[in-house]
């Protein structure tokens, strides 16, 4: 139905009562304080200077009196100060690219399938429907191991794999912050799905010939989540130590966990996990401020786990025939909006205006006190945040928190995109989203982003960031030759 | 030309392929194949049931493989026994389903010394010997990091023949094609007895005596006719009950540069016994074969909407000049291939001889000959003692 001018009217008139409000409640105490010391100002001025030398000597001050009042004001600044948690910053990032000999258009994947599961053509009819509906393009890439008929996984080619992309994104990122390996302090490496012996840390240590006493981690289990993770692990060293740096490097490493049976909940995973990795650079140190991209705020982690469909709902298991895959519960969807409603519970009072928080209390009040059927009222993020970078899971997580927070598709772009161009890349996914949002040119000083990411567990973690310095379009990344391109519209279904 | 395949094995060096990783070899495949769509894609059928192509960028297969020979004890056995060439390309037909069965599979089969071959299987269906080296010329360039000339044309124009003459009908199927059993989706010939190869070669000297010998009257014939002829009246010699009166000539045509089947197709008729009669004769009549039949099979294609199932090569005896094809303009980082062997598979039981030219170094031409194989031993003992060749 047409809109009516009465009712673009009213809804103008509606938005601006909502601009009056948010301005009222977000600035309050100037509201209140800016007309009281006004006031206080202008009678002062009416004063005679005698008048205003007669109110100072009642004050009574003399030497001890301002030496004590100064002796505290010092104290209580310093313990200010020191108290107050250290920043730590985003220097810089870097997002692997792997090389084109990896990718993998529908009809490649759909081919090796149909040879693979010779056997079983309803579990390839189930890949196909599934690969169709992804929200994945044909530029994802899988590693070589996965490229043989039959598959060819084995140690060797788990490892080569590790080495080829975090080798690679490692080299981008000591390039791009001309960073020596042996002033690294702190390094955590997570991975979910692989983990040799020695690990995954130790072979980048290797690698880079890294200092002796480098405080090194290796986070392996965790999930998509788990980038998170290992950034708010990171953030908790910094600060104990003192004038520190720490690399964080997300990946997940595909060639051991492809999926050879034929159950079509483990035969999902195939279908969207795609190679990728991050190296980040988080520093506390003074000099870096300057050249930092970002800063971090707030690490909010959340775990359903002792809930017991949560813990069960993305489940690593042998099928009947005793091939091993990740199994996900068709309860996903729901226990991932739950765990999402309490992160952000826990993060809406950190980051939402005072005007966003108002109407949620009175809101909650008058769901208690006068029906419980009135609709919940959903605070309006977007007011929080300029940008937001959902893990790119799949098509239905994506929709899934689109709607529940209430985004528009400009929000959930970098997510959808990013999914389309790499895949679900697990914990490096967010990333790639960054980068998406700073090739795009989006990215100001000043703007805050909020970034969501679920896994294994089941875990909702978040982490917000403000942007230190506005970001020119970067010359290089993982989307440089193709950011023209997007964004793609993206079909419900794709024919093929 | 759906049911042959064509097979061309380049032989390289150690140094060509040296500290190359298959990673390294599949990137610079993947950028070859930008310029070559119609080989990635696979076939599908429209609802009348006739076979496309759709451009659906699944690729090319690609296997590797390992020999525990080094590539000249290779060699030294191929004389003896050439259908061992078969172990070093793929050998996988179009077929039982259309939508996952590649149309170009490469094999790189690395030898004990470090020497590569490269084996590549090509459908016929895509193109000719000139289109298939055209790809393997472009992988060269690709891998030397030159801008291969190539422009991406999705529909391929074909050139009418110059017989244009007012559209009679056609009852019978031209003689040049022979109609075969509905293969389905099994896009395979199927013998009645089992066909071998065998090739020799034939260098400059040899050639040059050859074509003074069988020229007469003043007539000079090309390396091909001349041979050809010769091969003809020795596979008559051999066949006394049926004797191949009929021969089918494939060669270049002169017109388009475009990549696709574009042999002109001719068709020789003999009326008198083949053994009896002079060479250069059969020659002449192979020079003067100039009707080009093509439009002929189009006809007899189009006649059920491209959905019945024909064979060319080996609906007769063919002879196929491929002595244009540019196999050794393959470089591969600036080495030229040792050897190059090219042949055919999908041949009908009336065989087929294939001219190819020589190695660089050799000159001359190297002639394979496609035949059941209770006949290869009497060819090759016929060629010896008439001829001198081995």
């Amino acid at each position: 139905m047409p809109r009516t001018s009465y009712d673009v009217s009213t809804s103008v008139k509606l938005k601006y009562v909502k601009l009056v409000y948010q301005y009222l409640v977000n600035n309050l105490l100037s509201v209140v304080l800016v007309p009281i010391m006004g006031s206080v100002l202008f009678k002062l001025l009416l004063l005679s200077p005698d008048e205003i030398l007669n109110l100072w000597e009642s004050f009574q001050f003399d030497s001890i009196r301002i030496l004590c009042s100064l002796f505290v004001v010092v104290f209580m600044s310093t313990i200010y100060f020191m108290s107050k948690p250290r920043s730590v910053y985003l220097v810089d990032y870097a997002c692997y690219k792997p090389p084109i000999s990896c990718r993998v258009p529908f009809s490649t994947f759909m081919e090796h399938s149909r040879l693979i599961l010779s056997t079983e053509p309803k579990s390839v009819e189930f890949q196909m429907r599934i690969l169709e509906r992804s929200g994945l393009g044909e530029d994802t890439c899988l590693p070589p191991a996965i490229h043989y008929i039959p598959l060819a996984p084995n140690m060797e080619a788990a490892r080569q794999e590790a080495e080829m992309v975090i080798f690679s994104a490692m080299d981008s990122l000591l390039e791009k912050t001309g960073l020596k390996p042996k002033d690294i302090d702190i390094l955590i490496v997570n991975c979910s799905l692989f983990s040799p012996t020695p690990s995954l840390s130790a072979m980048v240590i290797n690698k880079y010939k890294m200092r002796g006493n480098i405080k090194s981690f290796n986070l392996s289990g965790m999930g998509c989540s788990a980038g998170l993770i290992s950034i708010d692990l990171a953030r908790d060293l910094l600060q104990v130590h003192h004038n520190s740096n720490a690399i964080v490097v997300s990946t997940e490493i595909i060639t051991p966990n492809y999926y050879q049976g034929k159950e079509r909940s483990m035969l999902v995973p195939n279908c969207l996990f795609r190679m990728g990795g991050a190296a980040i650079l988080l520093s506390n140190r003074r000099a870096d401020r300057g050249r930092a991209k970002y800063r971090l705020l707030q690490v909010v982690r959340t775990h359903r786990g002792a809930d017991d469909k949560a813990y069960r709902c993305v489940y690593e298991e042998d099928d009947p025939q005793g091939k091993s895959g990740i199994s996900l519960s068709k309860d996903l969807m729901r226990i991932a909006g739950d765990a999402l409603k309490s992160n952000i519970t826990t993060i809406g009072p950190l980051v939402l205006p005072a005007s966003e928080q108002l109407l949620f209390v009175l809101a909650i009040i008058a769901r208690k006190v006068f029906s419980s059927h009135l609709r919940p009222y959903i605070p309006d993020f977007k007011q929080a945040f300029e940008h937001f970078c959902i893990h790119a899971g799949g098509r239905a997580v994506i929709d899934e928190l689109q709607k529940n927070l209430d985004l528009s598709a400009e929000n959930v772009e970098a997510s959808r995109m990013t999914l389309h161009r790499f895949g679900n890349t697990s914990s490096s996914s967010l990333w790639y989203e960054l980068s998406y949002i700073e090739a795009k040119g989006r990215m100001r000083k000043g703007d805050r982003i909020w970034q969501i990411a679920f896994g294994s567990g089941f875990k909702c973690n978040s982490a917000v960031w403000k942007c230190n310095k506005t970001i020119k379009t970067p010359a290089d990344g993982p989307w440089f030759d193709c950011i023209h391109k997007y964004p793609v519209h993206i079909p419900e279904v794709v024919k093929f | 030309m759906k049911l042959h395949y064509l097979k061309a094995i380049y032989y390289f060096g150690n140094q060509a392929f040296e500290g190359l990783t298959t990673l390294n070899i599949k990137e610079h495949m993947f950028i070859l194949l930008n310029y070559f769509p119609a080989i990635c894609g696979r076939f599908r059928r429209t609802e009348s049931g006739r076979p496309y192509i759709k451009c659906n960028d699944c690729g090319v297969r690609f296997i590797e493989a390992k020999c525990e020979k080094t590539m000249d004890e290779w060699l030294e056995m191929m004389k003896e026994n050439a259908s061992i060439e078969k172990y070093l390309t793929p050998n996988q037909i179009i077929g039982p389903e259309l939508a996952f069965s590649p149309t170009v599979l490469v094999q790189f089969t690395k030898f004990k010394c470090g020497g590569m071959s490269v084996g590549l299987s090509w459908a016929h269906v895509l193109g000719d010997a000139f289109s298939a080296a055209e790809f393997m010329n472009t992988l060269g360039k690709v891998v030397a990091d030159e801008k291969p000339n190539r422009h991406i044309n999705l529909a391929q124009m074909k050139t009418k023949s110059t017989n244009t003459k007012s559209p009679i009908k056609i009852m019978e199927d031209p003689l040049s094609i022979k109609r075969v059993g509905p293969v389905g989706d099994n896009w395979l010939t199927v013998n009645n007895c089992k066909m071998e190869a065998f090739s020799f070669s034939v260098n400059d000297t040899q050639l040059s005596h050859f074509q003074s010998k069988i020229s007469s009257k003043g007539t000079n014939f090309t390396p091909f006719e001349a041979l050809s002829a010769v091969i003809w009246q020795c596979i008559a010699k051999i066949r006394p009950e049926s004797e191949p009166k009929v021969v089918t000539i494939c060669k270049k045509s002169e017109q388009n540069k475009v990549d696709g089947n574009n042999q002109l197709i001719s068709v020789v008729k003999a009326d008198y016994p083949i053994v009896e009669v002079d060479p250069s004769e059969l020659a002449a009549l192979m020079k003067n074969a100039s009707f080009d039949e093509r439009e002929k099979i189009e006809i007899a294609i189009k006649k059920d909407d491209g959905v019945s199932d024909f064979i060319v090569y080996g609906a007769n005896l063919t002879f196929v000049n491929l002595e244009e094809v540019k196999c050794y303009e393959f470089e591969y980082r600036k080495q030229k291939p040792v050897y190059v062997g090219y042949r055919l598979d999908g041949i009908s039981d009336s065989g087929a001889v294939l001219l190819l030219p020589g190695p660089p170094k050799n000159g001359g031409r190297t002639v394979v000959a496609i035949l059941p194989e209770d006949e290869v031993i009497e060819l090759k003992s016929e060629l010896k003692s008439e001829w001198f060749m081995d």
